[in-house]
């Protein structure tokens, strides 16, 4: 049967039409579409591996639920392997191609770096919990959310420790070469002068140089009353506490997270040199003085639990991060749509939302909402469940 | 200081020489400068980890496990890197196929094993001291295999054959010996001696797949500076190397300290381009 042109014509039209009439009865049923960017392999996927649990049993709470509105979640995740340029491939492949509401991750600094500018020229909201302080600027990046500390907080929780609560005014400040590494001494250093501390040593040493004993002995001999260590690599961390344990020297080190991680431990010669080392972390996921947990942390801990999601290989604050940031994203999609400028909008106004990882705020000129009060120091060796003891000298919360 | 300097340079440099002994038993046999002789140490010391602490193992049959490894590599590197481009040794192709098989292995162990470093065995259970097996152990292995070598190269048929293809390969093949056997055995004997290095420098370097990019580095230094296929060369290179870079550790500390060893290489290959102890080649023309 042949058909004249002018049939044809109607028929695009009636096409056309009827789809345009049933997009908004299709739209609201549609899956709100998260693209998510974690590192599951590779150097940096110890983190990306604990943040994933909490992601999973986010997303899999909310679509048993009902999802939002009747709309399920739909997590489009691509692993970036820890490399900035997949990272960078991941993002624009989930923006442009899967065209997702909204993108979790990267969630190490390096890959943000590459990626936060390249979602900035594309209307999809971000949020992402990289340290480094520069990925989240609300005037260059105004779609662009930290629900994590910046470095400045870091760093500032943990030279308000030594300074303040360990009265300690001689400090060696240390990292490794990389990239966050010498970052992190150019920041604190002048952060700890001002605090009226004096850095009587500081300097960048090549991660895989098997024998620290040399720089140790120059902190020694500097007078050093702390070591302040910034890097994320376990051997080299390991390697400065089995070097104070072997000297017999009686300092503490204060620093980065990864001096509590099991990757650490694992590498000590004897378990007792892993006292007298206070790592960053959280205080509403860290044991209190009465050795427990903050109830609403607790109440998660038991979630986790029954869903039998391990904690002793990972830290509970990558779980609790990575549980929270999906349900930040379901309370905004609710309570204002999913279109990006009012999932933006909502952020912009969000003033204290009760995560188990922190209370999250933003204001449209501050898009770094982890709060300063809940960044602390805790014991290394207290490590049970993923959680530690808050470092001594800390009140109750 | 200077006890801390000897102690530590000089079990890195027996490290580092063992690796530069490992390019030279596969370049001797092939004219192969082999990029997966850092990778053989790597493999050495994350295997003697994986069976003796993972897997509950004894120490020494660990020990015998991780080296058989270590053989087996070095027998698949010839396989699969070396064999196929012999016939193009001019265009350099075993520089792309051995540091593509490192890379494939190196990244293999990242996924496999962990991207962080991990514990490596005590051997023996002895209280630790000043100058502590992670110390002497690399030491021993070093002195084993110079000793071994001498042993074999000198006393034993098959080192006389060893020799033989080493000098003149055609020459070698015309009296007939069977080249390509005696090729994997080299190869396999090299994978041996890495993955003595890494088992014997496992508690100074860990189990760690980034190993293999450093000693792959780093255990070039010596043979650059030793000479091509000079054994005693690498040993003596490897052993200075491993002192010097101790002493700059010391002295000048961080980052510096490997710019003053590479600023000392590239300082005596200007001077020495055949390396300290390598002879000058004669060209026809």
């Amino acid at each position: 049967m042949s058909m004249t042109r002018r049939q044809a014509l109607k028929s695009a039209s009636a096409v056309v039409l009827a789809s345009t009439v049933a997009k908004p009865a299709i739209a609201a049923r549609d899956p709100i579409l998260i693209g998510y960017l974690p590192a599951l392999t590779g150097p940096s996927s110890s983190t990306g591996i604990g943040i994933n649990r909490g992601v999973q049993m986010a997303v899999q709470e909310i679509n048993a639920a009902g999802g939002i509105d009747g709309r399920q979640i739909e997590l489009i995740s691509r692993d970036t392997q820890s490399d900035p340029t997949k990272a960078v491939n991941g993002a624009a492949e989930l923006t442009r191609g899967q065209k997702v509401n909204v993108v979790f991750g990267p969630i190490n600094s390096g890959e943000a770096l590459a990626v936060v500018p390249m979602l900035a020229r594309i209307n999809v909201p971000q949020l992402h919990p990289c340290w480094v302080d520069a990925l989240a600027d609300a005037k260059k990046y105004p779609l662009c959310f930290r629900n994590g500390p910046t470095n400045q907080q870091i760093g500032g929780a943990a030279n308000r420790y030594v300074v303040e609560v360990l009265k300690r005014k001689k400090v060696a400040v240390i990292s490794d070469t990389t990239g966050y590494g010498t970052a992190s001494v150019i920041a604190y250093v002048p952060m700890l002068k001002t605090m009226g501390a004096e850095v009587v040593y500081q300097g960048n040493v090549d991660a895989s140089n098997p024998d620290v004993k040399p720089e140790m002995l120059r902190m020694q001999a500097a007078g050093a009353e702390a070591i302040m260590p910034w890097s994320v690599n376990a051997g080299f961390l390991s390697r400065l506490i089995n070097t104070r344990g072997q000297m017999g020297w009686d300092v503490p080190i204060v620093g980065q997270t990864t001096l509590g991680s099991g990757q650490t431990k694992a590498l000590l010669d004897k378990p007792e040199y892993w006292a007298k080392v206070y790592p960053n972390n959280f205080r509403p996921v860290c044991y209190g003085a009465n050795g427990s947990l903050p109830d609403r942390t607790k109440a998660f801990v038991d979630r986790l639990r029954i869903a039998k999601i391990d904690m002793n290989d990972t830290l509970l604050w990558w779980i609790a991060l990575g549980y929270d940031t999906p349900m930040l994203i379901a309370e905004a999609v609710k309570s204002s749509g999913s279109e990006p400028e009012k999932i933006v909008a909502y952020w912009n106004k969000l003033k204290g939302f009760p995560g188990v990882y922190g209370d999250i705020s933003f204001t449209p000129d501050e898009h770094n909402g982890y709060p300063d009060k809940q960044i602390v120091m805790v014991e290394a060796n207290s490590l049970k469940d993923g959680a530690f003891n808050l470092a001594p000298g800390y009140g109750a919360a | 200081m200077v006890e801390s300097i000897v102690s530590s340079g000089v079990a890195i440099g027996c490290i580092y020489a063992l690796i530069g002994i490992t390019y030279n038993v596969m370049f001797s046999a092939s004219r192969v400068f082999s990029f997966t002789a850092g990778t053989l140490g790597m493999v050495g010391g994350v295997l003697g980890s994986l069976f003796i602490l993972r897997t509950g193992m004894p120490i020494a049959l660990g020990f015998v496990l991780a080296l058989a490894g270590g053989a087996l590599l070095g027998v698949v590197t010839e396989i699969v890197a070396v064999r196929p481009v012999l016939k193009s040794l001019d265009q350099h192709l075993y520089v792309l196929s051995t540091l593509a098989l490192a890379l494939i292995v190196q990244q293999y162990t990242a996924i496999e094993w962990s991207t962080e470093p991990q514990p490596f065995p005590r051997i023996f259970d002895i209280v630790r001291g000043g100058f502590d097996q992670q110390y002497w152990l690399p030491m021993l292995a070093c002195a084993v295999v110079i000793v071994g070598l001498e042993l074999l190269y000198r006393h034993t048929l098959v080192g006389h054959a060893f020799l033989a293809i080493a000098e003149d390969n055609y020459a070698a093949r015309a009296l007939g010996l069977p080249e390509r056997s005696l090729r994997v055995a080299s190869y396999a004997l090299a994978g041996v001696i890495g993955a003595l290095a890494g088992f014997a420098g496992g508690q100074l370097l860990l189990a760690f797949f980034a190993n293999a990019p450093l000693l792959t580095f780093y255990g070039f230094v010596p043979v650059a500076l030793g000479g091509m296929g000079n054994n005693r060369g690498a040993v003596v290179a490897g052993l200075i190397l491993g002192l010097f870079q101790q002493s700059a550790n010391f002295l000048v500390g961080g980052i510096f300290a490997s710019v003053a060893v590479f600023t000392v290489f590239i300082i005596v290959l200007l001077a020495f381009p055949e390396g300290l102890a390598g002879a000058s080649v004669q060209r026809r023309v």
